[in-house]
């Protein structure tokens, strides 16, 4: 066994809990100690449950393991929340007791955090693989699917997570700010770390498969799985997470304070207050302003909500005036009670305010969507709302704005968050209809104006291949794969040949895909052809170029399969 | 047993694997090497034991081979698994062809082309029964029914311009040839049927 290190590169914590499942443990380790990047320390905890000294045992000369061996089942959460006491290294990542890592992992993830010290987090892509549990415990591959390859978006980690947490590798000093696990959740203590992760640091996405994580076909034991089938508690823990606010200063987000306008405290106003929290996702404070005589009456189970005293029958400027002097969050958002919002909607707030976030320095407030004359709401920064309401105090916020010469204009569709994800449900649809024309067309635009560019490459070209167009399916598939190869880029480029006509070279990527499958060693007949370079080629370079990285040698995965 | 969970997006459900040995099984098929095609289709049928693509790749190579038991043998697999498999009723049709049961081969080939309109297989294997029974009407339906989906297909527009020349209507035959011939213009066949046509023309 290798446990030399290399020293003068930095020591990574590789953190692995283990609970009930010995069977697959010695190849999470083994993947781990297999690294090609040497200086790390694995802490595995045994939290509780069965015993593992068997599964361990070939490991344990290793001087890089550390192992804690608890006897009682304390949880995930707890058990990492330890492991991280425990942890020295420079960077963290974590492994799951029945995934996997591709051999270069640590090294792929370490190398983008080095070269870009901007970054506190990188992540790479993970195989989703399907596969058959046998009686034996034995797992037979069916798939391995790319099915998150998505660049960092702060809004959409916000509302949910798109780093999966086995991919992810972060500065240890982030968690002195962040804080560790919530040892309160039941499901989702991954994508709450790295939720409030994101409050400190941009992530950076490698878009390079550096293991797997495995999904059974059928039932599946998975301890996440089982516990997401209570959906209350699912419930309760999402709103638990959307509602942690760590602790300031947040350098890459700022905040936002609700006021919520009431005439009186009524169910309405905790209908407003619901919907909010159902409805909206980006973190804040609510301030509601009553008056004296209301105030004692206010309740709401909601958390981040503050009462306020305003004076008896006040205005709305004069409820906004209460508030300011109380907040100090960079954005405001003003919501009367009573308003009637969709609903599914889930951008409530967000879509008059991600136009702020993303805009100029133009003195504007968004009003919200569903805002009327009669209940009038918006957002706006705090600093223009101050300055609006010195220049006139008036009761009709609006009339202050003016004054000011703030503009007051409803958000464009454009403008709303999710934009990408609103593009990328159109193609989807597209496709539905059979359209599959469309639909290329569709993907190339997204590819182009909203990035995430391999993966949008590889659905234009599998719309292609499906619109019978394929010579610019291959066109697009074929560059792809010299560099990302991928079981499902390689079965669109087989499939384009094979309808060409060029049954040997089809074979060629059906083998090659096969060999992924199985984690052989394959080598490729592509010296001979020669690849025409294309836009495609051409995006891609410019992000491979940006990353650094192109998919390792698909052997790679072989070493970890002759490891067992 | 969960069902297949097959799909038209990349990256999504578990038939990944067996697709992937199927269709590299029909790609040594093309290659003509039956070998290398039954063990992908062995793996294929052992990844996915109740699906029917693998059976039919084994009965097209026992066909290929001219082992005709062996062949109805894997297409009445195929089928009691997918009895939706047009692939397997043109595999059963081609059998019954070579056996010269012309009468079951044209029934067989009618079921083919109902469930999958597009198999050029199972259109043209009609074509060559229709001709040797002399029951054109059915047949240049389907053929029809193709040319709308695939209106350039030069080989088929000939079948079509033959079977109207047998049917007695050398006009529309003419038709279909010229238009043949105005996409190729070297092809003899047509040329030399449209010479035919019109001789007979010119002798009413």
């Amino acid at each position: 066994m290798n446990a030399s290190c290399d020293h003068s590169s930095p020591l990574v914590s590789v953190l692995m809990c283990t609970y009930n499942r010995p069977r697959y443990l010695p190849e999470a380790m083994g993947s781990v100690l297999a690294q090609s990047y040497s200086n790390f320390e694995l802490i595995l905890t045994r939290d509780g449950g069965c015993p593992v000294k068997d599964a361990i045992e070939p490991f344990l000369a290793d001087r890089r393991l550390v192992f804690i061996d608890r006897q009682e089942n304390r949880g995930k959460a707890y058990s990492l929340n330890r492991a991280i006491e425990r942890a020295s290294g420079k960077y963290v990542c974590y492994l799951d007791d029945d995934d996997a890592w591709y051999p270069q992992h640590i090294a792929v993830l370490v190398d983008a955090l080095e070269r870009h010290s901007q970054f506190g987090v990188a992540y790479s892509d993970l195989y989703k693989t399907h596969c058959r549990v046998q009686p034996d415990g034995r797992r037979i591959v069916l798939s391995k699917n790319v099915e998150i390859s998505r660049d960092f978006d702060r809004m959409v980690m916000l509302q949910f997570n798109h780093a999966l947490h086995v991919s992810v590798m972060h500065r240890r000093q982030l968690l002195e700010r962040a804080g560790g696990y919530n040892e309160t959740l039941k499901v989702l203590i991954d994508w709450d770390l790295t939720r409030r992760l994101c409050f400190y640091t941009d992530f950076l996405h490698v878009p390079v498969v550096t293991g797997q994580y495995y999904a059974p076909v059928g039932d599946c034991d998975r301890i996440s799985v089982q516990q997401r089938k209570n959906v209350n508690d699912y419930l309760r823990n999402l709103l638990t997470i959307r509602s942690t606010r760590p602790p300031k200063p947040w350098p890459c987000l700022p905040d936002l304070a609700v006021i919520v306008v009431a005439d009186q405290c009524d169910a309405s106003l905790e209908q407003t207050l619901q919907m909010l929290w159902s409805q909206s996702f980006y973190p804040r404070m609510h301030y509601v302003p009553l008056s004296s005589d209301q105030l004692a009456n206010f309740r709401t189970g909601i958390p981040d909500a503050v009462a306020i005293t305003a004076p008896q029958g006040a205005a709305m400027g004069d409820k906004i005036d209460a508030v300011l002097p109380n907040c100090t969050a960079e954005f405001v958002a003003i919501v009367p009670t009573g308003l009637q919002v969709e609903k599914d909607e889930i951008a409530f707030l967000e879509r008059s305010l991600v136009p702020l976030l993303t805009g100029g320095s133009e003195k504007v407030a968004y009003e919200l969507a569903e805002a009327t004359p009669q209940r009038w709401g918006a957002v706006i920064s705090r600093q223009h709302l101050v300055e609006a309401r010195a220049a006139l105090a008036s009761p009709d916020v609006r009339q202050s704005l003016a004054a000011a010469g703030i503009a007051v204009r409803k958000p464009e569709f454009t403008q709303y968050p999710f934009q990408f994800d609103n593009f990328l449900t159109a193609a989807a649809q597209v496709e539905q209809s059979g359209d599959w024309k469309k639909a290329a067309r569709i993907y190339d635009y997204i590819a182009v104006e909203q990035g995430n560019t391999l993966w949008m490459r590889t659905l234009q070209a599998n719309a292609c291949y499906w619109a019978k167009d394929y010579g610019e399916a291959l066109a697009l598939m074929e560059p792809i794969n010299q560099t990302h190869p991928t079981p499902a880029r390689l079965l669109i480029e087989a499939r384009c040949l094979q309808k060409m006509g060029q049954f040997e070279r089809a074979a060629d990527r059906y083998r090659w895909a096969e060999a992924i499958l199985e984690a052989r060693a394959y080598r490729p007949a592509r010296g001979r052809e020669l690849v025409k370079p294309t836009a495609a080629a051409k995006d891609l370079n410019s992000q491979e170029t940006l990353n650094g990285y192109v998919e390792p040698d698909p052997a790679a995965g072989s070493r970890l399969g002759a490891a067992f | 047993m969960d069902t297949l969970n097959r799909t038209r997006l990349p990256d999504r459900g578990w038939a990944q694997h067996f697709e992937i040995v199927q269709e590299l099984g029909d790609c040594y098929v093309q290659l003509g090497d039956y070998e290398q095609a039954r063990d992908c289709y062995e793996k294929a049928a052992a990844l996915e034991p109740d699906e029917a693509g693998p059976y039919v790749g084994t009965g097209i190579i026992a066909l290929q081979q001219g082992k005709l038991a062996d062949a109805q043998l894997a297409f009445r697999v195929a089928l009691r698994l997918n009895p939706q498999s047009s692939k397997a009723y043109a595999g059963q049709a081609m059998i019954s062809h070579q056996r010269g049961h012309m009468q079951e081969a044209f029934e067989l080939y009618l079921k083919c082309l109902d469930l999958d309109s597009d198999n050029l297989t199972a259109l043209l294997g009609l074509f060559q029964v229709s001709c040797a029974m002399g029951s054109f009407g059915r047949v240049i339906e389907y053929l029809k029914v193709y040319l709308g989906m695939h209106p350039g297909d030069t080989s088929v527009m000939f079948c079509l311009a033959t079977l109207y020349l047998k049917d007695q209507k050398p006009k529309i035959a003419r038709e279909l040839l010229m238009n043949i011939l105005q996409l190729e213009p070297a092809n003899t066949d047509a040329a030399n049927l449209l010479e035919e046509v019109e001789h007979r023309l010119a002798q009413n």
